[in-house]
Parts: C-alpha cells; structure tokens; sequence
C-alpha cells in the first residue's frame, strides 16, 4: 500500500469513526426527547401532587417554571383526598373490581381452554372459530344491549355488573390454549394412565406448568380494568358510590376544581400502583401478545 | 374414558365462557342490530314493552340529524391520526431495536402512556391543553406565541378535535412500537448490514428495506388502529363530552348520547351503531385493499 | 268459609302492616356540595334518621351531570328518592312529567307557612308546587374582593356601582395586574346564564304576548360587549366550558380574579384554599345592572315520580328544609335560607360586628329570602329549548355567527319549540 492511500484509509476510517459516534449521540436525543415527550405529563402531575400549596400566596399550577419544580414539598395534598374525599373508598371499589376480574378472566380461560386444547369432542372447531369471531364482531351498539341485560339481571349498578360481561374473552382463552398446547402430551397420557380424572390433570398438571401464562394473562387483565374508564362508568351508572378510581378520578377533578393539587393527587394514587406493576412485569409487556402466550 | 363422557366434561369446562361469551358478546351485537330497527325508548324499557318494529325508519330519524352528519364527519377527521402514528410507531420500533446500552430502559419508558388510564390522561392534557397551560407557556418562552392570542386548546373549535386525537397518539405510539419490534425480529439483521455497506442512508433503509418487509405488521397495526378511531369514544367523554360546538362530537358519541344522554332512545341509538359498524367494515376493506396495492408498486 | 276469608284478610292487613314498618332506605342526591358539607349534611341525616328509625338516607352527590343521572336512573328502573335541584331544572323535569307535585304529601297552606311565597312561586310549574324549597341565592348579594390586586390596579371600590363600571374596571385590573376582574356567568350548564345578564341590564325576555324578543339591537349590543370582552382575554375563555362560580372560586384562590360577585358561600372555599387571600378580602355591597334589580334564585327538593319511596322521601325533604336545618346551613356557609324564620333563628347568631369577611356577608344576606326573585320563567320545553340558546350565545363567543345572528336564531328556535 503506498504511503498517500495509507494516509486516505486512515482518513476514511476517521470519518466513519465520527459519523459513527455523531450517529450515536444523535440517536440518544432523539431517545432522550421522545421520552421527555411520553413521561413529562406523568412528572408535571406528581410534582404539582407534591406541591406544598400553603406556602406562597396565589400559588397556581401554572406559574412556569415554578410548578414544574417545586421547591416546598408536602404529603399534605394526599392526606386532603383521602380524607375529604373519601378516596379510599374508591381505592377499594378499584381494587375489588380488579380482583374479580382478574380471578373471573383467569378462572373462566383456564376452564374453556382446556377442551379446546386437549380432548376431542364435536363440534370443537366450530366452537373456537365462534369464539376467535368475537375478535371481529362490530360491536359499536352492545354496551347498550348489555346495560339493558345487566338491569334485567338486577345486576346493574353492583361489582358483579361490571365483572361479569368482560370475563370471559378470546384472547383469555387464547393465551391459555396456547400454553396447553405447549405441555407435553406424555405428561397427560401418563395421568390418565394413573388413572387421574381431567379435572385433576387440569388442576395438577396443566395450570401449574402454565403459571407464567396465567400470570402474563393476569396482569394484561389487571392493567385493562384499573384504566378502564367506559365500562365502569356505565355499568355503574345508576350507583356512583362504587365506581373504581379511573372513573371517580374525574368526580374529584369536578370537585376539587378550583383545587388541582388534591385533583393531581388523587391522579397520582391511581397511577402509582399501576406503574409499579409494570415495572415489575415490564417484559410481558415488552413483548407484546407474545409475552402473554410464552409467559 | 367414553367418548360422551369427553364431551360431556368438555362442555362442562366451556360452559362458564360460552354462557358468557353468549349472553354479553352474541346476544347483544344480535339484538342491537334488531333494535336498530324497532321502536324502543326507555318509556317501553320501563313499562315491559317489547320492541316495536318500524323498519327503516330509525335510520331516516338517523340520517336526518345534522348531529349525526356531524359526529361521522368528525370520525372521519379523526382517521388522520392513524397514517401518522403508525409511521412514527415503525420509525421508534426501528430506533429502539439497536443493541445500545439503556435501550431496554427507553422502550419501557415509551409503554408508559399506554399504561395510564384515559381518564388521567384527561386529567393531566387538561392542564396542558390550558391558556396558561405548559404549551401556550412554551411557545411564549420560545417567542413563537403572543400572549394575548393564546388560547385554550380544548376550548376552540378548530383545534380541540386535533388536540385530543394529539392525546391518543400520545397514548398509543408505545403500543404499536411493541408490536413493530415484533415484527422486526422477523427481518434478517443482514440485509440492513448489506445496504449500509451500500452507502444508503438511514431513511433510504427505513422506506425501501423496513417498510415493505413489515408490509404484514402494517397491515394488521393500521386495520386495529383505523378500527379504534373510527370507534373513538372515551377520548371524546373525558375531554370535551363533543363540544365546543359539537367539534369533536363523534359517531359513537351519537350512539351513546342517544342511548345514555338525554334521550334515552335505544333504538335510534342502535341504528346510529350500526351504520358506523358499516363503515368501520368499509374501511377495513379498503384499508386491506391499499396496503396490497400499494405493496404491489414497491415489490 | 267466612272465619277463613276473614283470617287471610287480617293476615294480609297484619302483613301489610308489617311492610309499612319494614326499614326503607331512600336515596337522597345534592348538587355539589360534597366533600366540602359532608358534616352537616351527614349530621341532618342522622337527626333525621334517629327521628324516624326505619328510614335510612343514603346520600350520593352529584355534579354538572346531574340531569343527565337523573333521567338515566329513572330510565333504568332505579330512581332517586329525593333530589336536589334547582328552579330550571326542576322545570325541565316537570314538565318532562318525571316530578311529583309535593302537594301531594304537604298541603299548600303548610307550605305557605313554612317557605316564603316568591321561593314556592320559583318552582310552580302549570299552577302546581313541584319542590320543597331549600337553600337561595342571590346573584348580586354582596361583591367581595382581594384588596391587593385593587390596590395594584389603583381602582377605588367604592366607585364601582353598576356592572358595567365593573367591567371597566375589570380591563384595569386586567391592563394593570394580568389577573381578572369579574367573572359573569355567560354559558354555565344546567341553565341559560346569559338571559340573566340581560334582564340585570333592563333588558326584556319576553314580548307581553310571552315570546321571547331577545333579538332587539340592544341585546345584540350586550352580547357583543361581552363577545369583545373575552376576545380582548378581560373574561376568560373557559367560562364557555365551566361553571363561573367554579371558575371563580379556583382563580380567586390563586390571586388571578380581583371580585366576587354573588352570595359569600365562595368565601368559605376561598379560606380553605388560601388563608393569605382570604385575608385581604373585603366585603361591599354588590353593583347592579342598568335595571337596579336584584336577581336571585334557590335550589330545592323535589321527589321523582319513579321513587319508590315517595312518602318518605316528603318527610325527609321537609325535615332538610325546615327552618332550624336551613338556619344550621347557613351557619356552615352564608347560603340564603328560604323557610320563614329561619333568619331570627338563634342558631344564626347576628354577626353584624364580627371583621370577619364571612360573617359580614352572612349577616348581609341572611334576611334576603323573602327578596329571592330570578326576573323570568324558563320556556317550555325548557332543555331544547336552552340547550340551543346557549349553542348560538357559544358560537357568538367562539366567532361563528355574530352577536346578532346568534340571537336571531336563538329566538327563531325559542318561539317555535316552546309551546
């Protein structure tokens, strides 16, 4: 090689060097500003719960920049909603309609998916093509089928009246189907050998060996029905002393409003567990509808 | 173990979800098409009366109402956030599924919106949609906006429909980012590797490469996402309940004002549902159709 | 054959009886006024409950959706027993056939004795009483405001008598210290705000064959005033979204609006939102419009045809709004009682020389009941009706019609729906 396409090669490779390291540092700002954009109004909200309200007079969520970094801190607006409120009450709606659904979701898939998955019986096909099909159904006039229904079943305005039309799902029996399916067949055969009854090889074999789908399935489930905001709304609609947090949240933005700490506040106590579940679970999510079928 | 003792257990352990599933998702899209075109109003729910069939007439009523034209205009209009937030989801899927450090870290800060209820979501974009709200407060800071033209961008008609569909792109993006990297597993790290070499550019990549590979992806991502605004509701209730002046009064909002607002007339609100199913099942079509055909120029 | 028939027959009255003595829950809704009056309300409720052992009062509060709850619940089969309303929308519901005339439990000359005369008249529709009254108001009762902005704006109060002196000095404020004057309602829910801003100018609703003539040049102009108003940002915008006694309450608290127009129930919100503006309030006596009227108005009980319960539901609603309870409720906030003696009752304690702003506009108001008046009735068909009023005062604010035009087909609308 002579000395002048020596020196060229080395100039080329400088120049790569540099793009490269300029390509990465342009990637993080763009890393970096698209998450300002997704988690700013998550921060704006929990500094302005935080906000020590008492300290300065005519204190406004929207003296910038000052309520994006407050400097008096307090606890004192969650205190205010809890006991003014009644937020609690609210905590606890959410989270008894969350258990239901959850344990209803899990209890309901893990039973239909069992046959579908693992016994011949007639019209098996049919069945689960029925049960896909609700994926696709225009359902843009059921939810007011479904509160006329839920009213003759005197159920309308209860926990049971929210829970119980959303429980049984496609996707639910979908996922479980798919962690059967991934089970040995051996395993069954030997049981059934053994003499064990189906209900036993579901209860012993089957939904032990798929707990990181019924886990996947149960968070995917939990997540949904804390936001939810519609349903709840509706189903609820005639007894507002149950309505979960994602729906009393905007109760508490009608009554406090002259009060955006304590609103931002009560945002905060509906946020925050939800956000810990994630992070905690975060690669079911990650993968998407994969992370629920491979748990 | 007898062949109807199988099925016999097999129904047992379908039961619960195929009363439910029949009850709660069949029964109700069935007898929401038959009161689509009956007489029902809660006066007739309340004394017991049985529907009243009256043919085509809830459509008339239906297609008659300037609220209605208005809230399918407006469905219409809130397709637009789709194109958009479908490119930018497969741009931000590209980005993220690089092997750089603190990438997982980014992806699931991105989920984040996506996990946050709508009713936050309202919550929090009040305040920043607001005339002294952080936006206006940006812009001012930045010189770009005088303070005595500022205003309320949910309170104005020509931006509050864009503001909230600015929301569910917000909310959406992190989604559709995890199913595209889905997607992306599926394509060969080589072929990108190989045109690099070539000298083309990153976008050069993204638009001949990436975009017709994940052709697929695209298709089903736009058909969920095309569904979800023609459909759009929630949105509609927490921020605005259709107003200022009906701008952001959707189709579906029809349908639920119709049957749960003020008029409580169950039948003209089902027929209102259908018509927008109708054209949620056009636009599938169609979607279906131009994502093939215009996969058929780039190949 | 007899002694049997006789038998069933006293079993059946024994039963019934027992039914009557069966505890009944009823279910008893008001109007923003929780969390903050959760204690007295809650406190009426259990004299009431420990007066009559087997009725059970639930209580749910409910906000700017509340007549839409109200048809939704009737609608699905489970209606409220006792409601909270006001003067319009208990004419909607009545006339919508979903009210029950509270002559049925109470006879008018009881009624005559414990309310005021003008309250019950507020809520008579076609010659009948549809709502025990409870608590009034009074539009122009009193002007509160936060001394320091004046100051800084460099207005003298005392000058400011008409609403329209204090428009003008709400450009001042605005010009001088960034914050609002005044914040009239023009678009609150529930109603048809503006119409108030036009009978408190002189300015008639009607024509005397009783159409609606709100059309003239004059009306036109207020409008347009007002339109100029927000446009130049001296009222805000969001008046068109929320309630202005909502809106006034959260910026008065934040030092963003000089004055308070109205009855001082804001001052209790007020204190507990910022103890710094609070006290640099002063209270004075409100200016009023070009027609020297003061308008008022009142909220009141009123018993669903659709409740199971009526007959208690009547009993719970005259025990809430009896004198003594309405004297105690005035006492938590300075609301206007409209049960006669409720203003010399010693539960309301004269607090003429109290320097406290709350108590200087309770004793300002307290005796205001018998002054209650809100200038006109609603239309017929009064939620169509309003609902279109305020779509065209909306899109004269927001620049889609002129002032004119909005009041052109707000009356074109008015006369040929309310028959």
């Amino acid at each position: 090689m002579r000395p002048d396409q020596e020196a060229q090669a080395r100039q080329m490779r400088a120049r790569a060097v540099v793009r490269k390291t300029f390509g990465t540092l342009w990637t993080y700002a763009v890393l970096l500003a698209i998450f300002v954009f997704a988690v700013f109004p998550f921060f704006w909200t929990l500094a302005i719960s935080i906000t020590d309200k008492t300290v300065a007079s005519g204190i406004s969520i929207y003296s910038f920049p000052a309520s994006l970094l407050p400097r008096h801190l307090t606890l004192s607006n969650f205190v205010e909603v809890f006991n003014t409120f009644k937020l609690g009450k609210y905590l606890w709606n959410s989270v008894a309609i969350a258990g239901l659904t959850v344990v209803g979701t899990l209890l309901v898939s893990a039973l239909a998916a069992y046959p579908l998955a693992r016994l011949n019986f007639p019209l098996k096909n049919l069945i689960f093509g029925a049960i896909l099909a609700t994926l696709v159904l225009p359902q843009e006039t059921s939810f007011i089928v479904n509160v006329l229904t839920l009213r003759d079943l005197h159920i309308l305005g209860t926990y049971w009246g929210v829970v119980v039309p959303i429980i049984s799902t496609a996707f639910g029996i979908f996922v479980m189907r798919q962690a059967y399916l991934a089970i040995p067949a051996t395993l069954l055969e030997a049981a059934r050998i053994d003499g064990a009854s189906e209900m036993q090889i579901l209860s012993r074999i089957m939904i032990p060996l798929s707990l990181p789908s019924l886990t996947a399935l149960g968070i995917f489930t939990l997540v949904g029905i804390w936001n939810t905001y519609f349903w709840p709304s509706l189903a609820l609609i005639t007894n507002q002393d149950l309505y979960p947090l994602s729906v009393a949240v905007l109760t508490l933005k009608g009554q406090f409003n002259y009060d955006p700490f304590n609103v931002a506040a009560g945002a905060m106590v509906m946020m925050l567990p939800i956000l810990l579940v994630f992070l905690l679970a975060q690669r079911f999510f990650m993968r998407g509808l994969e992370g629920a079928v491979k748990g | 173990m007898t062949r109807a003792a199988t099925t016999f257990i097999a129904y047992g352990m379908l039961f619960p979800a195929l009363i439910l599933m029949g009850v709660f998702t069949f029964y109700p899209v069935i007898y929401g098409a038959y009161l689509g075109f009956s007489h029902y109003t809660a006066a007739d729910f309340g004394a017991h009366n049985a529907p009243r069939w009256v043919g085509l007439e809830n459509f008339h009523t239906v297609f008659a109402d300037p609220l209605f034209q208005t809230g399918l205009l407006n469905s219409l209009k809130y397709l637009a956030v789709v194109p958009v937030l479908q490119l930018v989801s497969l741009a931000v899927a590209v980005l993220v599924n690089q092997k750089l450090p603190f990438i997982a870290f980014f992806r699931a800060s991105y989920y984040i919106p996506v996990i946050t209820s709508i009713s936050l979501a309202a919550v929090m974009w009040d305040w920043i949609y607001a005339k002294d709200g952080l936006i206006n407060w940006s812009l001012e800071a930045l010189h770009l906006l005088q303070k005595s033209s500022a205003f309320g961008y949910l309170l104005n008609t020509d931006t509050a429909i864009w503001a909230i569909m600015f929301v569910t792109f917000w909310k959406g993006f992190g989604y559709y980012m995890v199913l595209y990297l889905a997607g992306l597993q599926g394509i060969p790290a080589e072929l990108e590797e190989a045109a690099t070499l070539d000298g083309a550019s990153r976008s050069q990549i993204f638009w001949r490469i990436t975009v017709p590979l994940m052709r697929p992806t695209i298709l089903l991502c736009s058909l969920i996402s095309t569904l979800a605004a023609i459909r759009v509701l929630e949105e509609i209730i927490v921020f605005t309940n259709g107003g200022p002046l009906n701008s952001t009064y959707t189709g579906l909002m029809y349908v639920y004002s119709k049957a749960f607002g003020l008029d409580f007339n169950y039948g003209v609100a089902s027929a209102a549902g259908l018509v927008i199913a109708l054209v949620g099942f056009v636009l599938s079509y169609l979607n279906f159709r131009l994502t093939r055909e215009s996969g058929g120029e780039g190949a | 054959m007899f002694k049997k028939l006789l038998a069933v027959t006293l079993m059946a009255l024994s039963l019934g009886a027992l039914a009557q003595q069966k505890p009944v829950q009823i279910e008893f809704w008001t109007w923003y006024l929780s969390p903050k009056f959760d204690p007295f309300i809650d406190g009426v409720i259990k004299d009431f409950q420990a007066k009559y052992p087997n009725i059970t009062v639930k209580h749910v509060d409910k906000q700017d959706t509340i007549e839409r709850d109200f048809q939704a619940q009737i609608a699905l089969g489970q209606a409220p027993d006792v409601v909270n309303f006001w003067q319009d929308s208990t004419f909607a519901a009545a006339q919508a056939g979903l009210l029950r005339p509270v002559t049925d439990f109470t006879p008018v000359a009881q009624l005559k004795q414990l309310y005021w005369p003008n309250v019950l008249n507020i809520f008579t529709v076609n010659g009948q009483i549809y709502g025990y009254p409870w608590y009034g108001y009074v539009d122009q009762g009193v002007m509160m405001y936060n001394t320091e902005l004046v100051a800084k704006a460099g207005l003298d109060v005392s000058k400011i008598k008409t609403l329209s002196e204090l428009l003008n000095a709400s450009k001042v404020v605005k010009q001088k210290t960034g914050a609002y004057g005044w914040l009239p309602s023009v678009k609150d829910p529930n109603g048809a705000s503006f119409l108030g801003q036009f009978y408190l100018e002189g300015l008639p609703i009607y024509d005397k064959d009783g159409k609606a003539a709100f059309n003239t040049p004059a009306h036109a102009a207020l409008l347009q005033k007002f339109v100029d108003l927000m446009k130049a940002d001296v009222i805000p915008q969001d008046l068109l979204r929320k309630e202005a006694f909502q809106l006034t309450n959260e910026l008065y608290s934040q030092g963003k609006v000089a004055f308070i127009v109205g009855g001082p129930q804001s001052l209790n919100r007020v204190k507990d939102a910022n103890k710094d503006i609070y006290s640099k309030t002063k209270v004075v006596d409100a200016p009023l419009g070009a027609a020297k009227v003061q308008t008022g108005g009142a909220f009141d009980l009123v018993i669903p045809k659709a409740s199971q319960h009526p007959s208690q539901a009547a009993l719970f609603a005259l025990f809430m709004s009896d004198k003594t309870n309405q004297a105690k409720f005035a006492n938590v906030v300075p609301i206007v009682p409209t049960s006669i003696g409720s203003e010399i009752d010693p539960i309301l304690q004269p607090k003429a020389k109290s320097t406290d702003p709350i108590d200087i506009a309770t004793s300002r108001v307290a005796g205001a009941g018998r002054l209650i008046n809100p200038g006109f009735k609603p239309p017929k068909n009064t939620q169509a009706v309003y609902k279109n009023f305020n779509d065209n005062i909306e899109a004269a604010f927001l620049g889609k019609k002129t002032a004119q035009q909005a009041l052109d087909d707000a009356v074109t609308c008015w006369n040929a729906n309310a028959k």
